[in-house]
This record gives structure tokens, C-alpha cells and sequence, in this order.
């Protein structure tokens, strides 16, 4: 019988993971460094590669740019608007329609279509759907109503943006409150039934408190897309009207390719990356006290 | 009586979810004249003319060279992700190797915004001559898909009882045979989920492939945009319609087909991860 000591087995198991580590370290270690070096220094395209240290100037352009607030504010109240409303329409279709989906599980790949179609194209179809001419809803809404609506104008864009990611992504909430859903023990569901709660009573009391770790997660989840939202964004409105619409991935976006202001645009990634670093931190370091709390 | 209320809700919540798609669905059989006067959702006299046209390659558009960057690209960065994430994912799993650095550090990657990367990565495949390539974009797509294949091959691993490896170490085995003799075909039902999703977020995958090709590697979800771009202020809808559609059916297919793997593995990967 052959005996291997711990820590051979350990290096064969490191040996395993250095591939990804080390892509990793490429990919995303490399370009983090860039990001730090290039975000205090002074650079331009024609010296990417001797950039000049500078300080903190470059933060403090964007510290001092109305339009990068702006773009914050934007991706702030666009990620907790659509997660609240994804997350709400996603758990009312899911406990009101999973009698009929747990009959028929072909509805759920109904449902779940606008899950499998490139936000970018989403956004692209919405330029038809609400198109002033060839587009239906803005004829229908006309012809039945007699209303014009400038859907992508100063006052609708953010709304209409809203919308659209809203109806694109409710059937990932509504998936995952399914499942959360169907995975509650049907005993629990009939002892209370005995003890006579209502299903009212039971749905507020029982089930939902059972499903609330996916509900905090989903909400997360939705969040974190909604806040750094691009694709659907940048083709229907660009960042229009007037800079209304750009979210902070727009607005790093337009900083490096439309204005060349590559130390600006450095900067507001490295505040984002702090940011969610600060926040990711802050919820695992949450998850872990709950979890010995728990335990 | 609430059952037929609840086949109400489902359709209207299928049909409102689902109108980009059935509009341009709709729009890409009616011809150029019924554009002009029929903008409704019911077709008078569906035609195939628009995707006769979607392959005609002009000098600006050439769709089905779009067509082939996506599914190079997004194969590429499906492929890779899941044979850079088994090996680790054993490691995790039963090594403990990272458990604590590496797997948390990869996880979290997916709540952080990719752009921050963006511009280094640009600049750095400036450098590698790896802009406008396929193969660039992969590499990105491999990041992209790198957490969720990791996080579903992890939990697979970790289901599966100890004896099995144990059995393979007493036979002489050394890891790495263990792993792509014993618990990789063990594992094909995670391996072929996280390529299925891999699959479908590399096709969809829009930020990069906007930044970091211009005209020979550019993937589908571009192109389309471009065609949009391009046709200025007489966009063909028709045709425009017709290369949405073909451009959302891979994913789309490939959902439909497998919705009830993809349906799980979202919610392990939100729960657990």
C-alpha cells in the first residue's frame, strides 16, 4: 500500500488550480494594477506606456463632475427600482401561477424565453416596438386611445428604460421564487392547514419567511444588474437625452472611447471597484455573523 | 373560476415579457410595403424576402461573418471557462485548496461590474494584438462565464460521497487521473450545465465585444446594432427584424431545449453562491 504524506496531496491538488489562477492573475490581477497605476498618473493615448505620475487629480475630475454624479444617481435609482419591481411581479406570478406550472412545466420555458435573448437585441427589438411610424405600441396607443407618447423623450426615457429591463428580467425573480416555492415542504403547508390558518395566513406566516433568503438574494442579484446596466441602455437611448439616461457603465464607457479621457475614466473604475469591494465586504462579513448565528 | 384567472394572468404576463420578440417576429414576414402601412401584430401577407436579404454581405454589414465571431467566440469562452474551473473546482472541493481565498474571490467576481476591467484589457490586448480577434474575445467570455461554471461544478463535486475518490487513490490513481477518469464523467451532467449557460450569456454578451472589436471579430449582438447605425435615417425594419431573430435563436434554441437544466442551475447558483 502506497502512502502519500499530506502535503504531496496538497501540491498535486495546488498543481490542479494553478491554470485558473494563473489566468486569473492575467486577466483580471494585471489589468486591476493598470487600473491603480493609470488612475494616479497622468495619461493619454500617446503615453500609455510611460504614464507620469500625478496624484489624485484624476479623482478629483471625477469627484467634481456634475456627470458622473449624475450617472450614479441614474444606476442607483435604475438598480433598486427594477430589482423592487422585478423581485414583486416575480413572487406574485410565481405563488398565483404555480398551480398551473407545476401541471405543466413547458409553461415555465414560456416564461422563461426573454431570459435567453441578448439584452443588447431586447433593447434593439424595443427601437421597432416603440418606433413612431412601423411601431405598434405607439399605433395601437393611437388608434385606441387617440394618445401620442414620446416614449425615449426627456420626461419617459428613464421610465421606458424601466420597463424594458423590468419585463426582460422579471422571469429570472419569478424562477427563482418557483423553485424556492416548490422546494417548501408540503407538510408543513397541511399541519398549519389542520391547525386552520388560511392559505392568507399561511402565505404571509410560513411561506414567505421560509423563502426569504432567495427573496434577499434575488433582490441582490437584480440590484448588481440593474445598478451596472448597459447593453439595453446604451442601444436604445445611448445615454440620451442629454446625458439623462447614462448609467456609471455608460458614463466610464463614454469617458474612454468618445472623450479619450483615459485618466477620468480609470478613476471612476477604481471608485466602482472600491465601492463594490466596500459592499461585497460588507454583506459576506453579514452572511458569516449570520451564519454563526444560526448555528 | 381563480384557475381561469390565473391562465389570464399567465397570458397576459407571457405576452408582455415576450412582445419584443413576437413584434419582431411579426415584422421581419411582413414585406416593405405592409411595413408602411400595417404596423400592427398580425401579418397580411408573410413573406421570407427579409431573411433572403439578412445573408447579402455589403460592404458595411456582413451578418453571417457576425454570426460566426459570436459562435466562435462564444464556444471559445464556454469551452475554456469549464476546463480552467474543473481542475480547480476539484481542488476546492476536495483538496480544500482555496476554499477560503480563491473560491470567494471568483464568486463575488460575478457582482462586480466587468467595465471596471474594461480599459486595461483594452489597452493590454492593444498591446497582444488581440483586438478584433475571436480569440480575444473568448479569453474575455472565459472571465464572463468563469464564476457560475466554477460555483455548479463545486457544489457537483461536493455531492459526490468520498468513497469514490478514495477508491481510485487505493487503486494508485493520482489526482489528476482520478479526476478525468472518475469525477469528470461523474460530473457530465454539472460540465454539460455550466456549458449550456456558458453558451447562452457568451452569445448574448454585448460590452465587450462592443470595445474590443471593430469589423473582423465582431459577435452578433454588435453587428445587429450596427445595423441599425448604418442604415441611418431609413432603417430596414424588415431585414433589421429577420437579423434579430436569427441572431437571438442559438440561445433561444438551446433554452428551450433545456430549461429545466438551466432553471436549476440559476437557482443554485444564486442561492449557494
Amino acid at each position: 500500500m502506497t502512502t502519500t504524506s499530506p502535503s504531496v496531496r496538497t501540491s498535486e491538488f495546488r498543481l490542479l488550480a494553478t491554470p485558473l489562477v494563473l489566468f486569473l492573475l492575467v486577466f483580471l490581477g494585471f489589468p486591476a494594477i493598470v487600473n491603480l497605476v493609470y488612475s494616479v498618473s497622468q495619461v493619454s493615448f500617446e503615453t500609455l506606456r510611460s504614464p507620469q505620475l500625478s496624484g489624485f487629480s484624476n479623482f478629483a475630475a471625477v469627484w467634481n463632475d456634475a456627470a458622473f454624479w449624475r450617472s450614479v444617481w441614474f444606476s442607483l435609482r435604475f438598480g433598486v427600482l427594477t430589482a423592487l419591481l422585478e423581485c414583486g411581479l416575480g413572487l406574485f406570478l410565481a405563488i398565483f401561477l404555480s398551480p398551473l406550472i407545476v401541471k405543466r412545466s413547458w409553461l415555465l420555458a414560456i416564461l422563461m424565453l426573454p431570459l435567453m435573448v441578448a439584452p443588447a437585441l431586447v433593447g434593439l427589438m424595443y427601437r421597432l416596438v416603440l418606433h413612431e411610424f412601423v411601431g405598434p405600441v405607439p399605433y395601437y396607443l393611437w388608434t385606441w386611445f387617440g394618445a401620442g407618447v414620446s416614449f425615449l423623450g426627456p420626461g419617459s426615457a428613464f421610465w421606458t428604460l424601466v420597463t424594458v429591463e423590468t419585463l426582460q428580467w422579471t422571469p429570472f425573480a419569478l424562477l427563482l421564487f418557483y423553485m424556492a416555492y416548490q422546494a417548501i415542504p408540503a407538510d408543513i403547508g397541511e399541519a398549519a392547514a389542520i391547525d386552520g390558518a388560511g392559505p392568507l395566513r399561511r402565505l404571509w406566516r410560513i411561506e414567505l419567511p421560509l423563502m426569504a433568503p432567495t427573496i434577499v438574494a434575488a433582490l441582490l442579484i437584480r440590484f448588481i444588474d440593474g445598478f451596472r446596466v448597459f447593453d439595453n441602455v446604451y442601444v436604445l437611448t445611448g445615454s440620451g437625452p442629454g446625458g439623462a439616461t447614462a448609467s456609471l457603465s455608460i458614463y466610464i464607457y463614454e469617458a474612454f472611447f468618445k472623450q479619450g479621457a483615459i485618466g477620468k475614466a480609470v478613476a471612476a473604475s477604481v471608485l466602482l471597484f472600491a465601492a463594490s469591494f466596500a459592499v461585497l465586504y460588507g454583506l459576506n462579513a453579514l452572511a458569516t455573523r449570520r451564519k454563526g448565528a444560526a448555528a | 373560476m381563480i384557475t381561469a384567472l390565473r391562465w389570464l394572468v399567465f397570458a397576459v404576463a407571457a405576452l408582455a415579457m415576450n412582445f419584443p420578440i413576437l413584434v419582431t417576429l411579426a415584422t421581419s414576414f411582413k414585406s416593405a410595403r405592409e411595413l408602411t402601412t400595417n404596423p400592427g401584430l398580425w401579418v397580411q401577407a408573410p413573406t421570407l424576402a427579409n431573411y433572403m436579404a439578412v445573408f447579402q454581405v455589403t460592404d458595411r454589414l456582413n451578418i453571417a461573418l457576425y454570426l460566426f465571431n459570436s459562435m466562435v467566440a462564444a464556444l471559445t469562452g464556454t469551452v475554456l471557462a469549464v476546463v480552467l474551473a474543473l481542475p480547480a473546482a476539484y481542488a476546492i472541493a476536495r483538496g480544500r485548496v482555496g476554499e477560503r481565498t480563491l473560491l470567494p474571490l471568483i464568486v463575488n467576481l460575478r457582482a462586480v461590474p466587468l467595465i471596471i476591467f474594461a480599459i486595461p484589457l483594452y489597452m493590454m490586448f492593444q498591446w497582444l494584438a488581440l483586438l478584433d480577434t475571436r480569440l480575444g474575445l473568448g479569453l474575455i467570455l472565459t472571465i464572463v462565464n468563469l464564476p457560475l461554471a466554477l460555483i455548479i461544478l463545486v457544489n457537483a463535486i461536493r455531492e459526490l460521497p468520498a468513497e469514490l475518490d478514495e477508491a481510485a487513490q487505493i487503486d494508485g490513481a493520482g489526482r489528476t487521473r482520478t479526476l478525468v477518469r472518475i469525477i469528470a464523467p461523474v460530473c457530465r451532467p454539472a460540465i454539460v450545465t455550466s456549458l449550456i449557460f456558458g453558451f447562452i450569456t457568451a452569445w448574448n454578451e454585448f460590452l465587450f465585444g462592443l470595445m474590443l472589436t471593430t469589423s473582423k471579430a465582431v459577435p452578433i449582438t454588435v453587428g445587429a446594432s450596427f445595423f441599425f447605425a448604418a442604415s441611418g435615417g431609413g432603417v430596414q425594419w424588415g431585414v433589421a427584424s429577420a437579423v434579430m431573430i436569427v441572431g437571438a435563436l442559438p440561445p433561444v434554441l438551446l433554452g428551450l431545449v433545456m430549461y429545466r437544466q438551466i432553471s436549476g442551475s440559476m437557482t443554485a447558483g444564486a442561492v449557494k453562491g
